[in-house]
């Protein structure tokens, strides 16, 4: 997960690759994703999320569709 | 004891905190000799934990070794994204990464990376748990379902 100046960049650093573009979200996204993954990381407490938990903290977020999908 | 009962469930669950709360603390991962002294365990019985751990997908190795790589979010390793914060500098191994530490440190601080593709110097900043600079696109190259088949290029 990079952080690129613009879509233009993503685009081209993907074509240089021969990479498919993958998913783009706004460094607020980001941040939003960050606190709901590790805010609680240092609780004793902690577990890893179930792939039913990440996806919803994923929809939280506005991000669904295949590409965030866990399921096989 | 743990609460599947194990004592080796009790290690793991003391060598996680401990893991997370030193990278925390002073910035830097620490090593299986500093998590045995720390918690007065032999040696073995660490690396048993962090293979526990690596297998539940708490922590990442480096490859063929029991050297902790990642405590995601921190990095055991420099990488490009760089967060100063609490007075420190602290290594994360991706953009979101980066971002969960300042999460996990619930601390005001700037993540400091390149854009890939130019090169050019790009910052996050976090004051009172609100982004306020927020420039640039963060790009997921690995569909989710897949990041762990590759964690190092994810």
């Amino acid at each position: 997960m990079l952080l690129f100046r613009s879509e233009e960049h993503v685009a081209r650093w993907c074509a240089q690759r021969g990479l498919a573009r993958g998913a783009t979200l706004t460094p607020a996204q980001g941040w939003e994703l960050a606190r709901a993954w590790y805010a609680d990381k240092l609780s004793p407490d902690w577990r890893r999320k179930t792939p039913a938990e990440a996806e919803a903290v994923f929809r939280s977020i506005g991000l669904e569709g295949a590409f965030w999908s866990l399921r096989p | 004891m743990s609460a599947d009962g194990s004592t080796a469930g009790a290690v793991d669950r003391r060598v996680r905190l401990f893991v997370f709360g030193r990278a925390a603390e002073i910035g830097t991962v620490p090593t299986l000799d500093e998590i045995a002294s720390a918690l007065g365990e032999p040696s073995d019985a660490v690396t048993a934990s962090l293979q526990h751990l690596a297998a539940g997908r708490v922590i990442v190795l480096a490859p063929g070794t029991t050297d902790i790589w990642m405590a995601n979010p921190f990095s055991a390793v420099p990488t490009d994204f760089r967060i100063e914060a609490r007075g420190r500098s602290y290594f994360g191994n991706c953009v979101w990464d980066g971002l969960g530490v300042l999460a996990l440190l619930d601390a005001d601080g700037v993540l400091r990376t390149h854009c890939p593709d130019c090169g050019e110097p790009l910052e996050l900043a976090v004051r009172g748990r609100r982004l306020v600079e927020a420039t640039g696109e963060i790009h997921f190259a690995v569909p989710a379902a897949r990041w762990w088949e590759d964690i190092g290029f994810t």
